[in-house]
């Protein structure tokens, strides 16, 4: 637990680290308080007020139906880090299930799952989500589990690997010969090694798994209306991008911003955890 | 070797020259959002045509925008004064694409053809079909049928050419699509473009076009652009150079550049709110009638549309007679109405705001197409159902695939969607028991309207009468909440002036291929 913690340290001690860390400290805070700390409810109307620009009554101004940008970017991230970090949660723990099943007891299972995660693997994440959608029909929670779906070979790959080079180690050998169970050694001795390069690569995934989002957002596959999304937002504000360009940059920077920092404290993560390498093995 | 480097010059000029010569004869047109994704250019079993289609395929008859008729692939025609029999002369000399003769066998063919397609209706009235001489036919009537040539000259009536046809069954429109018109289709790739080149045989033109030799522009293609904005740069940067319709939105931006006009021809198209009468809530009328009492008609001409066009209060474009409904009939807003109906019908508010019954809230689905403008108005009036405690749940489909959801009969609860069509016989396509789920899309069945369809579609002897009898079936459509209206589109077109000269008035009742043949291309 100790070393948790100065690896956390470490990581918010760097200049990058601590912004970055700060930044998504903030956005996770309005998407949990959004319905207390967003000036307007989301999907309030006042059509003598559309397409009116940033002024004291609407900090970002308004989108074409008169609605306060603010608040629908503040509902925004309810919805982006939602359908992000539950996605790539129900990703990683499925990936870690098959990919250390498969690398631990080896033979025709190991063959059949590694057949199936390269066939995917092999295709971009946002075809395998947009077939995915279209198969289920398009909405947050079918965005969540097509987003799931196209990262799962990536989790499954990674842990996979690490299971299967931990699996040789001597210490794993000695347990074995001692009489431990395959459970025992699996979930006590191999997965809490494997564990942290997942979490890290998790957490990068987030950051794509975000602009996922969006992007079946901008596509009309994500959020159905009036539930904002940051990528919806963008995919209405083009209508209006001479009118009211507004509408589509806030919601723009939001994406921008949050990629980024997720993806500066996962390379500050990295850098603190000493784990490059083994990132790669995947 | 000056002669090599002149032989040189001269033909690196020619090769820059020579397809310059070629391109300035092309044209590219875009259709937008509401004509986006017909899926094919066979006018017989068609549910679903763009504007591309006239350019392809000739009917007998055109309508002008005063209503008249003029003979595009007829000649002359006459009525027996019981109206139980019509004879059409046709024009000579006329060729199919293929090089078929078009003559009094291809009527023959032509009108049985459209047994069992759910364009029936419109020769359902003939009988048989007589061929005279090779230039004349004769229908006789099961009964007389006073919108026989409306019928004739609507977008569903283009003769394509029969051997063609039957060879190609199935693929007739999507992988060849051979008519007369002035344009045959080079390549159609669904939902995107169509490539058109000039018939250089065509010579058929009838009296609406000032040419009457073959079109001006040589190499046509009309893009399918699904998002206004897209449309609109597309014209500006002129990536394309004519538009068949202007979103209202960018109007004044597009009146406003220099080397682009806007043309207004009268409206053909209401946008409504089709209300499934076949599920619940909406079993219960004064559900239908709360929720069509809580669209907003005013705020959104105005707002949305600035206010271009008119408040749609019927399901019939304004210019049609038997639009003139008893006021009382007409579907318009009223808030308080729509909240006194729901509470009588046991809808009470909950503390959301929302509506609830027995435990249940008010929670409706409401469909809408891909394109930017549809997906507008559905915002808004998921914003005006909210206002009276009706959360209604907006589900996008893209354009081509909805009218399967809708078939499916019982998934679908509301939707905005619009029509363009010119005639009251629009009334028995959207509302006739005969054809439920699509486009019957609100699944009225009901057998007095059943009744009052019939008398309207086959008992109607004359014009008036038919005028007066559709007015009764519109009446008692409205009077069942089978649809909210909305708004009634003004129809603008925008073009490249630098581009394109376009004639100074449009004939016809929207820009067909009458007009378009009298459009060129300036050098």
């Amino acid at each position: 637990m100790a070393a948790n913690r100065s690896v956390l340290a470490r990581t918010l001690l760097t200049p990058r680290g601590g912004i970055a860390a700060g930044f998504l400290a903030v956005t996770v805070a309005c998407a949990l308080l959004s319905p207390w700390i967003a000036p307007y409810a989301y999907d309030l109307q006042n059509l003598s007020q559309a397409n009116r620009e940033p002024s004291a009554l609407h900090w970002l101004g308004t989108d074409e139906f008169g609605r306060d940008l603010l608040s629908r970017i503040i509902w925004g991230a309810r919805t982006s880090l939602a359908v992000g970090v539950t996605s790539i949660a129900a990703s990683v723990i499925c990936g870690m299930t098959l990919g250390a099943a498969a690398g631990y007891f080896g033979g025709a299972f190991d063959r059949a799952v590694t057949a199936v995660v390269d066939l995917t693997w092999s295709f971009p994440e946002i075809l395998i989500a947009l077939i995915f959608v279209a198969i289920i029909g398009p909405g947050l929670n079918s965005t969540a589990i097509a987003i799931a779906i196209g990262y799962l070979a990536q989790f499954t790959r990674l842990t996979r690997a690490q299971v299967m080079a931990l699996k040789t180690e001597t210490y794993v050998e000695a347990t074995i010969s001692l009489g431990a169970g395959h459970l025992y050694v699996l979930f006590r001795r191999i997965l809490p090694n494997a564990l942290t390069p997942v979490v890290v690569a998790g957490m990068l995934a987030t950051g794509d798994a975000i602009i996922l989002e969006a992007t079946l957002g901008f596509f009309g596959l994500g959020a159905q209306p009036p539930t904002p999304s940051w990528g919806a937002m963008m995919s209405s504000g083009t209508a209006q991008i001479f009118i009211a360009p507004w509408i589509i940059i806030f919601p723009g920077l939001a994406i921008a911003a949050t990629v980024i920092a997720i993806n500066q404290f996962g390379d500050a993560l990295i850098d603190a955890l000493d784990i490059r390498g083994r990132l790669r093995e995947g | 070797m000056r002669h090599q480097i002149k032989a040189a010059l001269l033909s690196a000029t020619m090769l820059v020259a020579l397809p310059a010569a070629v391109r300035a004869q092309d044209a590219i047109f875009a259709v937008t959002a509401r004509e986006v994704g017909a899926p094919s250019y066979n006018p017989i079993t068609a549910t679903k045509l763009n504007s591309a289609n006239s350019l392809i395929f000739d009917r007998l008859l055109l309508q002008d925008a005063d209503q008249s008729f003029h003979g595009l692939l007829a000649t002359s025609w006459e009525s027996s004064p019981d109206g139980m029999q019509w004879t059409f002369k046709l024009k000579p000399g006329v060729k199919f694409h293929n090089g078929e003769p078009f003559n009094a066998r291809v009527i023959e063919w032509w009108v049985p053809k459209f047994a069992g397609t759910e364009n029936a209706y419109t020769v359902e009235a003939i009988q048989r079909v007589e061929v005279i001489d090779d230039l004349t036919v004769r229908f006789h009537m099961k009964q007389p049928d006073p919108n026989l040539l409306f019928n004739l000259a609507s977008s569903f009536m283009g003769i394509p050419a029969p051997k063609a046809y039957d060879a190609l069954g199935d693929k007739f429109g999507v992988a060849e699509a051979i008519g007369t018109g002035p344009f045959k289709m080079e390549k159609f790739t669904v939902g995107q473009q169509t490539v058109l080149v000039r018939n250089d045989d065509y010579k058929w033109g009838s009296d609406l076009s000032q040419n009457k030799g073959p079109a001006k522009i040589k190499r046509l293609t009309v893009r399918e652009i699904a998002e206004d904005s897209t449309a609109f740069l597309e014209l500006k940067t002129g990536g394309i150079d004519m538009v068949y319709t202007v979103p209202t939105d960018f109007l004044p931006r597009l009146q406003a550049e220099k080397n682009i006009k806007v043309m207004t021809i009268p409206g053909t198209e209401i946008v409504y709110m089709p209300i499934n009468t076949s599920v619940a809530p909406f079993t219960d009328i004064k559900v239908r009638e709360a929720v069509a009492l809580a669209v907003n008609q005013k705020e959104i001409l105005n707002t949305l549309y600035g206010g271009a066009g008119a408040e749609a209060h019927g399901f019939l474009i304004s210019s049609l007679e038997e639009a003139k409904v008893d006021p009382k009939y007409q579907i318009g807003y009223n808030p308080d109405r729509a909240r006194a109906l729901l509470d009588e019908a046991g809808w009470k508010v909950g503390p959301n705001g929302i509506r609830a019954k027995d435990g249940a809230p008010l929670q409706v689905k409401l469909w809408t197409q891909n394109g930017t403008e549809f997906k507008r108005v559905t915002e808004v009036v998921q914003a005006q159902l909210k206002a009276i405690g009706v959360q209604a749940d907006i589900t996008v489909f893209d354009a081509s695939t909805i009218n399967a959801q809708y078939k499916k009969r019982t998934e679908h609860q509301l939707a905005v969607r619009g029509y363009s069509w010119t005639n009251a016989d629009i009334l028995d396509w959207f509302f006739s028991a005969k054809r439920l789920g699509y486009p019957n899309v609100s699944m009225l069945d009901d057998p007095q309207a059943e009744a009052l369809n019939d008398i309207a579609m086959n008992k109607s002897k004359t014009w008036d009468e038919r005028v007066k009898n559709f007015r009764a079936y519109h009446e008692y459509i409205l009077s069942r909440f089978a649809f909210a209206p909305i708004y009634e589109p003004a129809n603008s077109f925008a073009f490249n002036t630098k581009k394109l000269t376009f004639p100074t008035a449009i004939r016809g009742t929207r820009l067909t291929s009458q007009s378009i043949i009298d459009v060129a291309v300036n050098n």
